[in-house]
């Protein structure tokens, strides 16, 4: 009798072993077959990070009956979401828009997990109204192609608790330098100039970027990967000074650990994006009144320099069975003045659309900063950010890769430096492994 | 377990096809039928969530990702062994196996030390309120992993904590401690739960031997010492065995502290890498990885067994 059930489980197994190759070696489907209008109502999902994106949707809902569009929340991109798209897209059921962070794009291209939406009606028209690096992020500079709508931007300046520098008579910094003096004072005073994000490696990429150093560069043909150019080891070097001196602090960022140090005050700036600024809001609600925000320090006195971290678009991925009517809903997400004002208010996101960078609620003052404007301050590092930033494809673990890097830095075994060079070798054997070209 | 089933099916039906020679072929077929009947749903789900599953990693570990240029349509091909060669050549992964290797050396013993301790306890006449005791014991166990990390992250954490001046003086958190801190929580989870089986070989053990053992002036620390133990040393070594798989399988701690500790890396454990390479994705590798951690789970149980049977089921 056991050795006719170990006939029957072996069957069984050879079965389905036979059964997934068949499915396996189905040739990939190339054809993308035209972008049209769908007959009758559509139902359509949709998965966000960003707060209150639900209610935008609610909006687009009362609006539009016959496509209606179903929510779906997880956590930010790198540290969930682009993982259950990535294996959403390779199960055939990913949701038919996602939030894709401009830096994953190529990722997700590299994975052929992008429609590309160029003939969905007059979505290539639309490109005239988006600021133009996002722009050219979304089309990866190519014509007759668009691979996603660009969200929003993430100009970095710096937010300081205006409050803290004034009672300590020590100058808002301007240039790095002056930002590492007024590091020793603080420090000398008990508290941290900021935090050191390990785990947010493309922060770190945007202080590489605002001194305009590059990682990636791609000729079309092949990939070059270099995380230790001079401009980005001046950085890593800057930063590592700092840790050695024990004048910045290392929490995990976003934690509630972080949150807290924020809020009792332990925090005097953070280097940040635009989007941050809901960040602070919501983690450090008792410094209400007592932030500011002024353009980040410079390597060289008298430069306007800035960096961006994060910003992104609204992607159609690869297995949508209504590319038109989601390529449509992602446009009107990222340019009607309503939804981009619901997802300013409450998701805090400052809007690649031109026209959306002039509404009225980037105009006023926040309560929360003393009422400063500051969205000026961010429109005016937009304006700065350098357009040809280059991201690579396997950027998951190119910055899982230098955060563990950091990490071992910060717990004092190598520095950031040394995590750059391993991140560059890491980053070469993974393109390697996926048979993505490189030029050594 | 599957061989003497049938036996007994067998044996209850035996009376009411006593007499006639047209029962035998009837007999083989309603014998088939029970048999479905019983195995079946478990076949079903075995092959459904067991064998298929495993089946389809171990394919995806023989192929390999080719494509045209840099944003060229990607094609699976059969790769033979590349991603293994691949995997032997992974050292943060090899790193990642000596470091629960390192935890378990510690942790294991200490984990079931207390187990055993607590269920001796259990089982002693000298204690009042075993009942209460039995579920206190067992309770953490009752608390998801993911819960009881995430309490203890808010415990370890130097300015959230309770016991902040505690933890503010010690880097529970931090690049030297993590490992024994996800230990401690591993530890205060499952010590229940080891020490319920323990327990059950415990109360198992037929009281005559106690009573010769007091006729023969045994004490209850002799008693415990040279009869309990020893007879419990195969619940022992199934807590052991058990131990050995959950450790080199950590996942659930390490990943959920990662919000409170920057010390916890991306391949801080063997399962903590599969998954980073999952979320590349390069599934290929991370299958090669999960088939090489599966083998080297069931080597080191079958190892343990071998060297501990001999003495424990003479």
């Amino acid at each position: 009798m056991q050795r006719n059930l170990r006939t029957v489980a072996m069957a069984a197994a050879v079965v389905s072993a036979l059964a997934l190759a068949g499915c396996a070696s189905a040739t990939p489907d190339t054809a993308s077959g035209g972008c049209e209008p769908s007959d009758g109502p559509v139902d359509l999902t949709f998965t966000s990070w960003v707060p209150g994106m639900d209610q935008v949707v609610a909006l687009w809902n009362e609006k539009n009956p016959d496509i209606q569009v179903e929510f779906q929340t997880g956590p930010n991109g790198n540290s969930g979401t682009y993982q259950n798209f990535f294996n959403q897209i390779k199960a055939g059921n990913a949701p038919d828009v996602g939030q894709v962070e401009y830096d994953a794009l190529p990722s997700f291209r590299v994975q052929d997990g992008l429609e590309n939406i160029a003939g969905c009606g007059d979505i290539l028209a639309a490109g005239d109204q988006f600021v133009d690096w996002t722009w050219s992020q979304v089309t990866f500079g190519e014509d007759n192609a668009v691979y996603a709508i660009p969200q929003d931007s993430g100009p970095t300046a710096m937010y300081y608790r205006a409050d803290l520098f004034e009672a300590a008579g020590i100058p808002v910094p301007t240039t790095w330098a002056e930002y590492a003096d007024a590091a020793a004072k603080i420090k000398a005073l008990g508290s941290y100039i900021t935090n050191f994000p390990k785990t947010d490696v493309n922060w770190f990429a945007g202080m590489v970027w605002q001194n305009n150093g590059q990682w990636f560069e791609n000729n079309g043909e092949d990939w070059t990967v270099d995380l230790t150019s001079p401009e980005s080891l001046e950085v890593a070097d800057y930063w590592q000074g700092l840790l050695d001196r024990g004048e910045v602090s290392t929490l995990a960022s976003f934690s509630d650990e972080w949150n807290a140090s924020f809020n009792t005050g332990q925090q005097w700036t953070w280097i940040s994006a635009v989007w941050g600024a809901s960040t602070i809001k919501s983690g450090a609600p008792d410094t209400s009144g007592k932030w500011a925000v002024a353009q980040m320090p410079q390597w060289n006195a008298g430069d306007d320099a800035a960096g961006n971290w994060g910003g992104s678009s609204s992607a159609v991925l690869k297995g949508s069975k209504h590319p038109y009517e989601a390529a449509q809903f992602a446009l009107w997400l990222n340019t009607d003045p309503d939804a981009l004002e619901m997802a300013n208010e409450l998701g805090g996101l400052y809007p690649a659309s031109k026209d959306g960078a002039n509404l009225p609620v980037f105009t006023a003052g926040q309560e929360f900063y003393g009422g400063q404007k500051i969205y000026d301050v961010f429109a005016e590092a937009s304006a700065q950010v350098i357009p040809n930033f280059v991201w690579g494809p396997t950027m998951t673990q190119t910055y899982t890769d230098v955060s563990d890097g950091f990490g071992a830095a910060l717990g004092g075994s190598g520095t950031l430096a040394d995590a750059l060079a391993t991140g560059t070798e890491k980053t070469i054997a993974a393109l390697k492994a996926q048979s993505i070209p490189v030029a050594e | 377990m599957i061989g003497a089933f049938p036996m007994t099916v067998t044996s209850v039906r035996a009376p009411r096809h006593g007499l006639g020679v047209s029962a035998a072929p009837r007999k083989r077929l309603s014998h088939r039928k029970a048999l479905t009947i019983f195995i079946g749903p478990f076949l079903l789900l075995y092959l459904l969530f067991y064998v298929i599953p495993i089946g389809y990693a171990i394919y995806q570990s023989f192929l390999t990702v080719e494509r045209v240029g840099t944003f060229g349509p990607a094609t699976t091909v059969f790769g033979g062994f590349t991603q293994y060669i691949a995997v032997f050549q992974a050292s943060d992964f090899w790193a990642s196996v000596l470091r629960v290797l390192a935890f378990g050396a510690v942790q294991v013993p200490v984990m079931l030390g207390l187990a055993l301790l607590f269920a001796l306890l259990l089982d002693s006449p000298l204690l009042k309120g075993k009942k209460f005791f039995r579920l206190a014991f067992f309770a953490p166990y009752a608390v998801p992993g993911v819960i009881a990390a995430i309490m203890w992250g808010f415990l370890y954490s130097p300015s959230l904590s309770p016991f902040s001046a505690v933890t503010q003086n010690i880097p529970f958190l931090g690049a030297d401690l993590v490992l024994w801190s996800i230990a401690n929580i591993v530890t205060w989870v499952y010590v229940g739960y080891n020490m319920l089986i323990i327990y059950s070989a415990l109360l198992a053990i037929p009281t005559e031997i106690y009573e010769a053992a007091r006729i023969d002036g045994a004490s209850n620390w002799a008693i415990a010492w040279q009869i309990k133990i020893p007879l419990v040393t195969p619940a022992l070594i199934l807590t052991a065995v058990f131990s050995i798989i959950g450790t080199l399988q950590l996942l659930a701690e390490p990943q959920t502290l990662r919000s409170f500790s920057t010390a916890i890396n991306s391949t801080f454990t063997p399962n903590l890498a599969v998954y980073t390479t999952a979320s590349v994705p390069n599934y290929s590798l991370a299958a090669a990885f999960s088939v090489v951690l599966a083998l080297s789970t069931f080597v080191l149980s079958f190892v343990f067994l071998k060297v501990t049977q001999r003495r424990a089921f003479a």
